[in-house]
């Protein structure tokens, strides 16, 4: 049979969808990297923007008034003061934002985070910094940060000396309740990672050694005193944060080896007692395939056990595509006014697999329900759309991020 | 957002998202390679995969192709066009893998040619119980084909051509110029009389639009009346006394209405002893049940012995509760059904239904 490579128009690297259809696209004044971190502010006067922090220098944030979302609209792109820092994640509670800060290396400054004043959206205002800097810090690379109170960071510390170089982020809980006066009240790491810790340093992952610290730290109002936190190649554990000064492990997944580690987003479905696990590739052309998101039955926490993982399509026919393919971020159902919460529909992004959308009704059996991967964005680097982070609306508006150049994609589902 | 788009719910509608297919079937010489030629070329075939038996019959002109290969050929309007290859199930499983693959075009609806011999039956049962096809695609539309020349005879001399007229949702004459206008109204009488519930279109030259051959089936959970209604098919309803005024001697179509709400066991034994009894001659079922403790009605449909796995609407799309099924068999009269769903629900439900 003849290979069937060129029946549809515009070649490999051209747009694909199903039940996700595209109603707006903005490429972000010409910085379309968006890295990680995605929340929607409702103002005071009814506006709705999408805050978006980007991948890397120059660009710090940039917020969209998507209030009409056929019509995204540009208010507001801050720039960072230089370019070995990156901004990366953020959230938004209110009109108040949070945005990390990682520097390329340690003891650079700005590390941590910064709490802006968005309540005039076009003009952030800058309230306080929490400096994670230090001689064996990098600062920030995660926050999350959706109760008003407490900031749940991935951050290495002024006072923590990581027994490796790759382990110099941990879990750190900071109060904000007044927001301009950050305070930590508690933190966890990996036993082993801290010099001086009485656990011997955990083995390194044998073919890719992505490091021991946190990724994503996720606390829900709905069960205020549990962490869900990924731990690159530590796995997935769920602490017990009841006293938030002493995080506690009450469970803990892991499947690397024989996987290829790097551990991303531990999203709990809180009802159903399941966990929504995904990995982050790292690497490009299918080095570190597979890249999986795993579904995990987790009603007994000390017993956390895999039953799925979210069908995607053959590695064989995306890898061609360039850049990298496999799971990385999923929308995290965030409590606030704009954000779409499911216990069943989860929305996920696989760089140049796009953005796609699994119905895990049946637990066992995760369905895909629609995806849509764009066509190769002008000057793509990799040749391929990157999506890198999706945030849904509570209408089921999807809003896609690209990694490198592709902006910010608005989507339409019919699922 | 479109003004016509309902809040979205946190879970999924089985039914939404699902790819539509209608089913192109017709005795031989009916004139469904001529329909599917002038089809074909229709702008409003993009995103459309047709699944023919030979590309080389069909007889489209090079300099519409954009680019082909032994199994398939995509056409400069956006059509897709391939060719069954194996089994039914076989080609749809492969045009959907390719397509999520990025294979071929991204088609959102397909087009089903089948062999002039072949009966229909089949390939919707196909499309209505096969569990990996049921994740993708949805039956739309069975449309007939009827040659204007051959038909009235064809009709009479053997059954494959009534069964085709009695399971479609839309029919359509060709060859009528080569007809007389009184023969032509005989056929359209004698169709009638068969599929009392399809509407008819006469194509001139083998021309039909796109749009009477699609968009029958129900296309979301929280469809709205007149969506049911174009599913169930207008038609003539029987009168109070349940009698239709127009017989055919073989096929008797007829709707069942319950007021009070069915118990879901009652209902699908009464299908089971149906189908068990009389499948072969149980052409088509299709309806809503209201189902005692569901909010929404049960959308039922077969063909023949098999069913589609039961699916519940959002809600009913009217004040009207009561169940409605229309039954279209092959010599089973309205009251030996009726007969049935009294004795069973009253020996299951203990209350006549």
């Amino acid at each position: 049979m003849a290979v069937e490579g060129s029946l549809r128009p515009g070649g490999q690297a051209a747009q694909l969808a199903l039940n996700m259809k595209l109603i707006a696209h903005n490429e972000l004044a010409g910085f379309g990297g968006v890295g990680e971190g995605i929340n929607m502010q409702k103002t005071k006067d009814g506006r709705r923007i999408l805050w978006l922090a980007h991948e890397s220098a120059p660009k710090n944030f940039t917020g969209v008034d998507v209030t009409d979302p056929r019509n995204p609209k540009m208010i507001v792109q801050t720039d960072l003061p230089h370019a070995d820092v990156r901004s990366n994640s953020l959230d938004v509670v209110g009109d108040i934002m949070a945005v990390a800060y990682q520097t390329k290396k340690w003891g650079l400054k700005p590390a941590g985070f910064d709490l802006f004043d968005v309540s005039k959206p076009e003009q952030p205002k800058l309230i306080s910094h929490f400096d994670a800097s230090g001689p064996h810090s990098r600062g920030a690379h995660c926050v999350f940060f959706v109760d008003g109170e407490y900031v749940h960071l991935t951050s290495g510390a002024a006072d923590f000396e990581p027994t490796n170089p790759k382990d110099d982020q941990f879990y750190r809980i900071i109060d904000v309740r007044n927001p301009s006066k950050p305070t930590e009240v508690g933190r966890w790491w990996y036993p082993g990672t801290r010099k001086g810790d009485s656990a011997p340093p955990p083995p390194r992952h044998p073919k890719f050694d992505g490091g021991y610290r946190p990724h994503n730290t996720n606390v829900y109002p709905k069960k205020p005193n549990r962490a869900y936190v990924a731990y690159i190649d530590g796995g997935a554990w769920i602490l017990d944060i009841g006293d938030k000064s002493k995080p506690k492990p009450v469970g803990h997944l892991q499947y690397s080896p024989p996987y290829n580690g790097f551990t991303h987003t531990v999203l709990p479905l809180i009802e159903r007692g399941y966990l929504v696990i995904s990995d982050e590739c790292v690497k490009d052309n299918g080095e570190d395939w597979p890249k999986l998101t795993w579904v995990v039955d987790a009603r007994v926490e000390s017993n956390l056990v895999p039953v799925a993982t979210l069908p995607l399509p053959p590695a064989e026919s995306f890898i061609k595509r360039g850049g990298r393919y496999g799971s990385h971020n999923m929308h995290e159902n965030q409590p606030g006014p704009c954000s779409f919460r499911s216990e069943t529909l989860i929305f996920a992004t696989f760089f140049n697999g796009g953005v796609r959308a699994f119905d895990l009704t049946n637990a066992f059996q995760p369905k895909e329900v629609g995806y849509f991967v764009p066509g190769a964005p002008k000057l793509a680097p990799k040749g391929s759309a990157q999506i890198n982070d999706v945030w849904v609306d509570e209408n089921r508006l999807v809003y896609a991020v690209d990694r490198f150049g592709g902006g910010l994609y608005t989507l339409e589902t019919s699922f | 957002m479109s003004q016509t788009q309902v809040s979205p719910s946190t879970t999924r509608d089985a039914l939404a998202g699902l790819i539509p297919v209608s089913i192109i079937t017709g005795f031989l010489g009916s004139g469904k390679t001529t329909l599917l030629n002038r089809l074909l070329k229709r702008p409003e075939m993009n995103r459309v995969a047709v699944i023919v038996n030979e590309l080389g019959e069909i007889g489209i002109d090079n300099d519409l192709v954009e680019v082909s290969s032994e199994q398939m050929m995509l056409l400069n309007n956006g059509c897709l066009c391939c060719v069954l290859r194996g089994d039914l199930q076989e080609t749809l499983r492969d045009l959907f893998i390719k397509r999520r693959n990025g294979e071929i075009i991204d088609f959102d609806r397909v087009v089903i040619e089948t062999t002039g011999l072949a009966d229909p039956a089949p390939v919707m049962q196909t499309l209505i119980t096969d569990s990996l096809l049921l994740e993708q695609y949805r039956l739309d539309c069975v449309v007939t084909l009827v040659d204007a020349v051959n038909a009235p005879g064809q009709l009479v001399q053997f059954t494959e051509p009534v069964k085709q007229v009695a399971l479609a949702d839309r029919l359509v004459v060709t060859k009528s110029d080569l007809v007389t206008e009184q023969q032509l109204s005989a056929l359209t009488s004698r169709l009638r009389e068969i599929n009392p519930k399809a509407p008819v279109k006469v194509a001139l030259n083998g021309e039909v639009e796109l749009s009477f051959l699609v968009d029958v089936g129900l296309r979301r959970a929280d469809a709205r009346l007149e969506e049911v209604e174009r599913w169930l098919g207008a038609g003539e309803e029987e009168d109070e006394h349940g009698h239709t005024h127009r017989h055919d001697q073989t096929v008797q179509t007829f709707v069942l209405r319950f007021d009070r709400p069915l118990a879901w066991e009652a209902f699908t034994q009464c299908l089971e002893v149906l189908t068990a009894l009389r499948g072969p001659d149980l052409l088509r079922v299709k309806g809503l049940v209201n189902v005692a403790g569901k909010a929404g009605p049960m959308v039922v449909q077969g063909v023949q012995h098999l069913f589609h796995p039961p699916l519940e609407l959002a809600a009913w799309p009217s004040t009207d509760r009561t169940t409605r099924l229309v039954f279209i068999t092959r010599g089973i009269a309205r009251e030996t059904v009726a007969d049935l769903f009294k004795a069973i629900g009253a020996v299951t439900a203990g209350q006549p239904v």
